[in-house]
């Protein structure tokens, strides 16, 4: 797999410096297990952090310093944990059942258990339980469907984990990432042959201009 | 109203860490080879070394995302003793040890505040990049140079791209809540960082 369509670079250094609400930073992480691109670029963003924090200018007190080199030193004598074993890099997904590893404690770790809801003519989702804020969705777009023209009040990222659709964009197929804002309006339209199943982050509610989609945005609740 | 930040002066140029000038001779020390003699040897003087210079500044960045005193040291305290009970995975061709204690340090803080299952999960399978896919420098020499490099762009940023990678790093404030901060569109917030990015990494120079 090797995507086409990366993370703005603007994204790279939210991701890095932990500044990304949680919805955005799945499909990111989701993005980073199959995109060597995007891991590089991270991993320079988290050398500038590294190097920010370096160079302030600290500002504990001397004694409140030794007390805790005290209790630091104190601590090298306990035997050393098991070193944790670094997991498997994702492995290709698209002939796999398992869905990608960001994704598992949102939506689980297969494709057949998901239990897709009913959204739209050809149109599936499942909305992950638990997140605070934002919106964190599963999509399955049947094939040679048009999604509604609409635009992002806020950010939208999505990630295409099988099938593939293409917008005024270009084609996004699997381990591509749309990242998209509040300037961007597109229609989507999948392939045909195969359903288009993505991942999709939402930190405000999508907008549609077309009355048709105005009226059944709040049955979707997007 | 936007406010217009490049009209006056830089508010935040005085206390930023972003853009305070720091003399780099004090960063001759080599904390590579500090962290392979704690690899290697179990050395406690090299880890003392790289605690000293370090302890303070994580606490500092942890307080900074908003943990009280007590949490951000507890959590320094932590973030040192994986370096030192994990040693033996720090590879030097994967960066410098600033780098890896910023990943700990922001992990931890994650986990602490965000409480989200398997928040911790999604950052740990975020493996970092391999060897193939970084065009580091690898002799400690061009490693030092480029940390040089690195220094001068960041002390170079213009006023606001500073203030908006200190309020992503430091304060942990996403897009959306910079721009309603600053009452900045989300696209100009976008492309200040975006910006920000590109200079840092040698690929813009001159004017922003």
């Amino acid at each position: 797999m090797n995507p086409h369509h990366h993370l703005d670079p603007s994204t790279v250094v939210s991701y890095a410096a932990g500044a990304l609400a949680v919805e955005m930073a799945v499909v990111a992480a989701t993005h980073l297990e199959t995109c060597a691109h995007c891991r590089a670029r991270v991993d320079e963003a988290e050398r500038i952090g590294g190097q920010l924090v370096e160079h302030q200018q600290p500002a504990l007190s001397s004694s409140r310093l030794a007390d805790l080199r005290a209790c630091m030193l104190e601590q090298l004598d306990a035997p050393l944990p098991p070193t944790p074993v670094a997991a498997a890099r994702g492995a290709p997904y698209e002939d796999d059942d398992r869905l990608p590893t960001p994704l598992h404690p949102y939506f689980g770790t297969s494709y057949r258990a998901l239990k897709w809801r009913w959204m739209a003519p050809g149109v599936h989702c499942i909305r992950a339980a638990g997140t605070r804020s934002g919106t964190l969705l599963m999509l399955k777009i049947g094939p040679g469907r048009s999604m509604p023209v609409h635009s992002h009040g806020g950010t939208e990222l999505t990630q295409v984990l099988r099938g593939a659709y293409h917008d005024a964009l270009g084609q996004f197929a699997p381990g591509d990432i749309a990242d998209l804002d509040s300037g961007v309006e597109h229609q989507p339209v999948t392939v045909p042959g195969t359903a288009c199943i993505c991942v999709s982050a939402l930190d405000a509610p999508l907008r549609f201009p077309g009355w048709l989609a105005q009226r059944l945005q709040p049955l979707f609740k997007l | 109203m936007p406010t217009d930040f490049t009209r006056r002066p830089p508010p935040l140029r005085a206390a930023s860490p972003v853009s305070t000038p720091t003399p780099l001779t004090r960063d001759a020390h080599d904390w590579t080879a500090d962290m392979l003699s704690v690899a290697r040897a179990r050395d406690r003087a090299a880890f003392m070394r790289l605690y000293d210079h370090f302890m303070p500044r994580l606490c500092l960045y942890l307080r900074g995302l908003g943990s009280p005193e007590a949490v951000a040291e507890e959590l320094a305290q932590e973030a040192l003793l994986r370096l030192w009970q994990r040693a033996a995975m720090y590879d030097p061709q994967q960066g410098a040890v600033s780098t890896w204690l910023f990943r700990i340090g922001r992990n931890l803080h994650i986990d602490r505040i965000r409480r989200e299952p398997g928040w911790v999960q999604v950052l740990e399978e975020a493996a970092p990049a391999s060897d193939e896919e970084l065009a580091r420098p690898f002799t400690s020499a061009e490693d030092y140079a480029e940390h040089v490099h690195l220094q001068r762009r960041i002390e170079d940023l213009p006023a606001v791209q500073a203030r908006l990678m200190r309020m992503s790093y430091f304060e942990a404030k996403s897009h959306q809540e910079i721009a309603d901060e600053l009452q900045m569109p989300l696209g100009t917030v976008k492309s200040h960082l975006r910006r920000a990015f590109l200079r840092l990494q040698g690929q813009v120079r001159g004017q922003p």
